[in-house]
């Protein structure tokens, strides 16, 4: 049975619906993780879970329990906050505890379960200092505490990283991990960065404009993508999304796609979804092509896919030092090709692109949606 | 230009400097002109100010004048000097300033954190009681007053300075928790803190600054009132500024100056107090209350 | 800690009713705060207002008199020669004001902006008088530009022998005294003002300037003071509105004499509503002005707190 169920849920400000029958559900133990860009309503539901926020319809329940009218506090949730939101005014130690105070837990089990979560953050040296004190990596592991120590049914994490600089964010996103292995904890996640969205769910919601997009784990989003909002959210550096025309070439379905030369297409053969793709014979459809799928012939995998090569004129390489990205020009875009980073692409010159076809994913030129 | 050069400073060659130290040194003597004379005439004999330069560094420092305004100045037939008029001033200003500040508080954390519908109007209202002529609100005051039984009383002129001082404590305050994060309500909200326990425990205790800032404004405006003073209080519940100038302009006897002056200064000297010690806040307080948000 | 964590589960369901008597309560607590200040802005302002309004179309003298009598006080404020000298002396005394205050504390404020050593000393010196109440300004100058013995005779005594200063007692001059307290009580506050604008000007765009090759003064008049413009505007408005509220300062200096030549409209309404038993014409002056000032800082306040908004 499901541990967390977000039923129907609606918000309006006024006239505004910010958030549109929203649908999910989470098991115990499940990590699960509110991706989309910003104002697309994640915060908004993660404050109605926490009851920050008023649901304008619909009902969420935690372990069977409807939590309508429920008091945040009253709810056995904790949240860390993006901005961490610790009490200036407190130390370490009372930050930690207020939330056990205000529950009236008597003070000797409050000075026991703050040490016990300090010991567990390794942050037993800080426990004095006042928040002004620490740096933000340990404004943070503090902030987290804060929610541990509650040992809550669910915890709620409001973009935690987004204020750490890019080490310390991958430091802490692996501690966050562990954390969850460890605990089991059930955690619903906010975040705008895809990355950590796939690094960290076993559950992903991609939010777009008030509406769950797609609801799954995080292969299936990355796999499947039910429309091109999702396959160029998810993914880095994100899909290729560009035109074609499916056309028939000696009976063989193909995709269709301009080049720099204008009398010499590329005709990619289609291997996946041809049953649908057959009633969009002689029309446009996005082709969606991630930059992996796309190689030097050297590395293509063949065991597993089913690889097409084609010479093409390179516009720009950009090394990475593992990989070089290779950018040309397919159906009026420009595409990137994930190649090895030695593998001799020049601008300026021809060479030799192996498309995996049988990871090709087409989606409908009107809608947007996945054609399957 | 040099990498010392400054930022928005006028070419600076040394004449240069020298004219402007010159014009900014002259400036200041001229504004603590009227001060040093104040001073230095209250530290004079009568006799000495009708012979000498009002300049002039008295020949013979006496403090008479001082324990006379002080003690045993006339003011109409009443010759106890102004320590009474000083201490009604005191029990005006404390509670006043206390009660004042303390709503403020109340009323900026209820507008900015547990807003409702037509918040904004609310406050609206408020801020344009800031600004009001207060003879607006005179005669029907006057009256109210007498009603209550308060006409002539120092708790009178509490309960008008708490009145009208409510617009802008209530702006400071606003002023100060719009920018405290929403975040740390909500995350005391979750950790169980209700409305009172969320502002002692989290809102007072990072609101130093601005209660300092209140508290000044507050007190500087108040024990420098003089027009409800005036209107509100006479005789022996009359507050130190009106007792000031009743002792100036009384019409009988000698002027004598060095006593006024001496007045003058013991009425300046709480909030020029204030502001020495703590001038950065007063000009806070200034600035906030001229340049809304 | 676990066994209490549980107990507290155990309970929240049956909690839940007692909850929502908790919850209503918390949820009209602010406003229940809030409440009894805005009460008492509600009619202590705002009834106030209308009661003044009222008294200022009814037959009050010397006691308020609930009889209407239409327009009757108004027409009769308006005749007063008195409230006319007010009115034309509120004008002379607004322009000079705020003029002299906006020209001294821009310049103070310019010329402090010039890395002076001793910047923090010298501002703290310009802006003691606004600590003052006016009634101790008032009674200062008055004693330093006493015809007899203030500045004429120290000037007499410093060589200056045809050096004359009567204007305290000079009716056609009083006006100009109070200007002078006035301006040296505010001006250091002005100044203040325009130093925290000028100190809120990036920086960058001054060494984008001086790198294009303006000079000093063409800096200042072309890029630092346009950009004040709002501190302009408040610095005005501030002004303007201790203008119209003026009535310490010239009751302690002048006491709105010789005869009524430094009357303002402050002045001029407490005295004929407290002394001279004219409540009803009293009241239409409170109300006029009320206007002049909520012409001005209605639409400045609106424009603030949309602006803040942005």
């Amino acid at each position: 049975m499901s541990f967390l169920n977000i039923e129907n849920v609606n918000k309006h400000y006024f006239d505004v619906e910010v958030l549109k029958s929203i649908n999910i559900e989470i098991n115990k133990g499940d990590f699960l993780v509110l991706v989309g860009p910003s104002g697309c309503g994640k915060s908004t539901l993660l404050n109605m879970i926490a009851g920050l926020d008023e649901i304008s319809g619909g009902d969420i329940s935690i372990d069977g329990q409807s939590m309508a009218g429920v008091h945040p506090s009253k709810r056995d949730i904790a949240m860390v906050f993006q901005s961490y939101a610790l009490y200036p005014n407190m130390s370490v130690a009372k930050n930690i505890s207020f939330g056990l105070e205000m529950r009236k837990v008597p003070k000797v089990e409050r000075d026991k379960a703050v040490q016990k979560v300090a010991k567990m953050l390794q942050m037993e040296q800080l426990l004095d200092r006042k928040p002004s004190q620490l740096s933000g990596g340990q404004r943070q592991r503090v902030a987290m505490g804060r929610a541990l120590v509650r040992e809550p049914r669910v915890f709620l994490f409001d973009e935690p990283l987004s204020n750490l600089d890019a080490k310390l964010r991958v430091d802490m996103r692996t501690e966050i991990k562990q954390l969850h292995q460890r605990l089991g904890a059930t955690i619903v996640y906010v975040t705008h960065d895809q990355i950590e969205a796939m690094t960290l769910a076993t559950k992903i919601a991609v939010m777009n404009a008030g509406i769950v997009q797609q609801f799954g784990s995080p292969e299936e989003i990355y796999d499947n993508p039910v429309n091109t909002f999702v396959a160029g959210f998810m993914g880095s550096p994100s899909m290729n999304l560009i035109q074609a025309k499916v056309c028939k070439v000696e009976d063989k379905l193909c995709f269709e796609v301009a080049t720099a030369d204008q009398d010499r297409p590329l005709l990619l053969p289609i291997e996946r979804d041809q049953q649908a793709l057959v009633s969009y014979l002689n029309r446009n459809v996005t082709l969606g092509l991630r930059p992996e799928t796309i190689t030097d012939p050297g590395s293509a995998n063949r065991s597993e896919g089913q690889i097409h090569e084609a010479d093409l004129m390179v516009k720009v390489t950009e090394p990475t030092g593992a990989d070089m990205f290779v950018v040309t020009q397919l159906g009026g875009t420009e595409v990137v090709a994930r190649m090895r980073s030695r593998c001799g692409a020049l601008a300026g010159q021809s060479c030799r692109f192996a498309f995996d076809v049988s990871r090709n994913l087409a989606f409908d030129g009107d809608t947007g949606d996945r054609i399957q | 230009m040099s990498a010392s050069s400054q930022d928005n400073a006028l070419r600076s060659g040394i004449a240069w400097r020298v004219l402007i130290y010159s014009v900014l040194i002259v400036t200041a003597v001229i504004y603590l002109a009227p001060l040093f004379v104040m001073l230095v005439t209250s530290l004079k004999s009568l006799e000495e100010i009708r012979m000498g330069n009002m300049m002039a560094l008295p020949l013979q420092i006496t403090f008479e004048p001082w324990l006379k305004a002080w003690g045993s100045a006339c003011l109409g037939l009443d010759c106890n000097g102004i320590s009474g008029y000083f201490w009604n001033s005191l029990k005006i200003t404390v509670p006043a300033v206390a009660i004042g500040t303390l709503l403020g508080a109340f009323n900026g954390y209820v507008l900015t954190k547990w807003r409702f519908r037509g918040h904004q109007w609310v406050f609206g209202m408020m801020l344009f009681a800031c600004f009001i002529p207060f003879q607006i609100v005179l005669l029907p005051m006057s009256q109210v007053l007498g009603w209550l039984g308060l006409a002539n009383t120092t708790s009178g002129l509490v309960l008008v300075h708490v009145v009208y001082g409510l617009g802008f404590t209530t702006l400071f305050f606003r002023n100060f928790y719009e920018a405290f994060p929403d975040e740390l309500i909500r995350a005391s909200v979750m950790d169980g803190a209700g409305f009172f326990t969320i502002f002692g425990r989290i809102l007072l205790p990072n609101s130093g600054p601005i209660i300092v800032v209140t508290v000044i404004w507050q007190f500087t405006n108040i024990w420098n009132d003089f027009l409800f003073g005036a209107s509100f209080a006479s005789g022996d519940t009359a507050p130190i500024t009106v007792a000031l100038n009743n002792l100036v302009n009384s019409s009988t006897g000698v002027k004598e100056y060095n006593v006024h002056m001496a007045a003058a200064i013991t009425a300046a000297l709480p909030t020029l107090l204030v502001y020495v010690v703590a001038g950065r806040y007063f000009v806070r307080g200034l600035m906030a209350g001229s340049v809304k948000g | 800690m676990q066994q209490n964590i549980a107990r507290d589960k155990a309970s929240t369901v049956s909690e839940s009713r007692n909850d929502k008597l908790i919850g209503y309560l918390q949820q009209h607590l602010p406003k229940l705060v809030l409440a009894p200040s805005f009460a008492v802005i509600l009619m202590f302002v705002y009834g106030f207002i209308l009661w003044t309004v009222y008294l200022s179309f009814s037959a009050s003298k010397m006691l308020p008199n609930y009889t209407w009598v239409g327009l009757e006080q108004w027409s009769r404020l308006w005749n007063t020669l008195t409230w006319q000298i007010s009115l034309q002396n509120l004008f002379i005394f607004s322009v000079l004001y705020i003029g002299l205050c906006i020209v001294i504390g821009l310049s103070l404020a310019i010329l402090l902006d010039q890395k002076i050593r001793l910047e923090g000393g010298l501002r703290t010196l310009y802006l003691y008088p606004m600590a003052l109440s006016f009634i101790v300004t008032g009674t200062a100058w008055k004693w330093f530009l006493n015809p007899g013995l203030g500045l004429e005779r120290t000037m007499h005594e410093w060589g200056f022998v045809d050096f004359k200063f009567d204007w305290l007692i000079n009716s056609d001059m009083a006006i100009y005294t109070v200007v002078i307290a006035g301006v040296w009580q505010a001006s250091g506050f002005i100044m203040a003002m325009f130093l925290a604008g000028l100190r809120g000007i990036d920086n960058e765009i001054l060494k984008a300037a001086q790198i294009d090759g303006a000079p000093a003064w063409k800096i200042y008049t072309r890029i630092i003071i346009p950009q004040l413009g709002p501190v302009f505007l408040s610095a005005f408005v501030v002004l303007l509105h201790l203008a119209i509220k003026s009535f310490d300062l010239v009751i302690a200096l002048t006491g709105g004499g010789p005869g009524n030549a430094t009357s303002l409209p402050a002045t001029f309404m407490y005295s004929y509503s407290f002394t001279r038993n004219q409540i009803g014409v009293g009241a239409s002056s409170a109300v006029f002005m009320l206007m002049i000032i909520a012409s001005i800082m209605v639409p400045y306040i609106y424009s603030e707190i949309k602006g803040g908004k942005k």
